[in-house]
């Protein structure tokens, strides 16, 4: 058991070291500008472009559904024009960043895995490094980049339609007029609600891509190796934004 | 296809970015280009009132709170910033409160030459302006919080209140209690039934006032037509008459009164005389009695009173006769 439990001990230390590593030639990668400078936009246009559309969907049912159940459990000595209020902080403090981050998690942390993965298993990352190319400046730096930044926009997108979602539901299915539901809206509106949301989703897509690129080029074993490695991704990348949500919550709150 | 995915991503930021400023300033009601005078409000506390919150004068928006700081002396200062054209009352001064029960809270600017209906805001008041300069005196009402706690408190006090109560209330306080209501009970139907009596004696005699009070003004009422007619007698000069005559009549009674006393007088000087009559008239009365005298006898003897009357009454026939023929008993003759 002794033995058992040393191996555990050293194969997670061997885990950090690796990636301590990871993150340590990475930030030692941003250095390498002209690499990673032409590739950024296009990375920005995959992992934040092409996800706003599944964004904005989650953003809307939740717009829907927070209006629903706060007019729902609102209903007695509450006013009901604290729909928007509920609609608002909900949707710029937690959910938005929140679910927004859950759904990239799955669809950008899984892409990276799978695509650097696959590099990996077929040789294309070796054949960078013979070719001089550092692979961190060529593929991790730009995919991290695009996701601190694209992320940070797409929530802001999500909650901008959450809310607008959330007001059409009040307007057309409770009996709430667009001055009420916009009085609970500003009622309690700090500045710091929205950037609160905005720097844990900053830190989220900073996160996502780096579990992503950590994963993918840990892969080993081919094909199945590549499933592992998402599998693991996406389970990390969500584990580790409910892990920063709770701590943002608890620094900046 | 870098060129397609530039243009996206270009476009997605930017919304985003519009997205999100305008949002913010929307929801902060940010008044951008609306610059407005900045104003410092001096409080001993502001309770729940923070940056961002509403300035309100008459219960219309005119500002928010920019900032607020801690000051020397214990005191808290906040920055109102107040929109440009807004009329300020000449004295104002600032009452930080709840703006709702759920925890909103505004800056309300008020006249301080207008009274203030709290004694506590008031003394706040007026110890912000001692401390002079140019900030504003501001006072904080309590919030629902502070009132909902001190409802508590007296809540608390009132169950203590009753449980002692209940404590000092056993059942034999309650029998005397109950013996004593039904005491009260008993002197409040005498009281009662006293009050009723009193209330018809007192009936009564309002009654009996006011037919008193109808005879004062009937007697007025003559009073003031006597008034009346002796004004009108005046007026006429029928009362110098009536007074010359009443003169007159005084004259007269004191000569009367003069007369009398002179006839007094010589009643008094013939006294003698009458007592000499009065001696005569007892006199002829002992006699009668004794039937002495002439009287005397005539009184006594019925004899003699018969005679009398005979000879009266032929003396009557005689007057009589002579009367219808006096031819018969007297002759005159001139020639």
């Amino acid at each position: 058991m002794y033995r058992t439990l040393s191996l555990k001990v050293g194969n997670w230390l061997a885990a950090a070291g690796r990636t301590g590593h990871f993150l340590t030639d990475t930030a030692r990668s941003v250095r390498d500008v002209p690499t990673w400078a032409g590739l950024t936009v296009a990375q920005m246009r995959r992992i934040g472009v092409d996800s706003v559309p599944i964004a904005l969907f989650i953003a809307i049912f939740t717009g829907i559904v927070l209006s629903l159940q706060a007019s729902y459990t609102f209903t007695g000595a509450v006013p009901l024009y604290f729909v928007g209020t509920l609609v608002g902080k909900t949707v710029m403090l937690e959910l938005g960043p929140v679910l927004t981050g859950l759904a990239l998690a799955g669809r950008v942390g899984a892409n990276i895995a799978a695509e650097l993965g696959t590099m990996r298993v077929t040789e294309q990352i070796d054949a960078l490094e013979t070719l001089a190319y550092d692979p961190l400046s060529y593929l991790v730096v730009p995919r991290v980049l695009a996701a601190a930044i694209m992320f940070p926009i797409v929530v802001s997108l999500a909650i901008l339609v959450g809310i607008i979602s959330g007001w059409l539901t009040a307007i057309s299915l409770l009996d709430l007029s667009t001055v009420e539901f916009v009085r609970g809206l500003k009622l309690f509106y700090q500045f710091k609600d929205i950037w609160f949301g905005l720097v844990k989703s900053f830190s989220f897509g900073v996160v996502i891509a780096l579990i992503g690129c950590f994963k993918g080029l840990s892969v080993r074993g081919g094909a199945a190796g590549v499933g592992r490695a998402t599998t693991e991704a996406v389970v990390a990348s969500a584990m580790a934004i409910l892990v920063l949500d709770a701590f943002w919550a608890v620094v900046l709150l | 296809m870098r060129r397609r995915d530039d243009i996206l991503v270009g476009a997605t930021v930017l919304a985003a970015l519009v997205a999100i400023v305008g949002g913010a300033l929307w929801l902060s009601e940010s008044q951008l280009g609306k610059g407005g005078e900045v104003y410092v409000a001096r409080f001993r506390t502001v309770g729940g009132l923070g940056v961002g919150d509403p300035v309100v004068l008459r219960g219309v928006r005119v500002g928010r709170v920019r900032a607020i700081r801690l000051a020397p002396r214990n005191w808290v200062e906040a920055e109102l910033q107040i929109y440009e054209g807004v009329s300020l009352p000449p004295k104002p001064a600032i009452i930080a409160a709840s703006a709702s029960l759920f925890g909103e809270w505004q800056a309300g600017i008020i006249n301080l030459e207008q009274p203030v209906d709290d004694p506590i805001v008031q003394r706040d008041l007026e110890e912000a302006m001692r401390e002079g300069g140019d900030r504003w005196p501001g006072a904080t009402l309590p919030d629902i919080g502070q009132l909902t706690a001190q409802a508590g408190r007296i809540a608390t006090d009132i169950a203590s209140v009753s449980s002692r109560i209940q404590t000092v209330f056993d059942s034999q306080a309650v029998l005397e209690l109950q013996e004593a209501i039904r005491d009260f009970g008993r002197v409040s139907e005498r009281l009662t039934q006293f009050t009723q009596q009193q209330t018809e004696i007192l009936g009564e005699v309002g009654v009996n006032l006011r037919q008193g009070s109808d005879v004062l003004a009937d007697a007025a009422r003559s009073l003031s037509n006597s008034l009346a007619r002796v004004d009108s007698a005046t007026n006429q000069g029928q009362l110098l008459t009536i007074l010359n005559h009443t003169q007159a009549a005084a004259e007269n009674m004191a000569r009367a009164a003069a007369d009398f006393r002179a006839l007094l007088s010589a009643a008094r000087e013939n006294q003698a005389s009458l007592l000499r009559i009065i001696e005569g008239a007892d006199s002829v009365a002992t006699r009668l009695r004794d039937r002495s005298g002439t009287l005397g006898l005539l009184v006594g003897d019925s004899m003699l009173y018969v005679e009398t009357r005979l000879a009266v009454a032929e003396l009557r026939r005689l007057l009589a006769d002579i009367q219808a023929n006096p031819r018969k008993y007297f002759k005159f003759s001139v020639f």
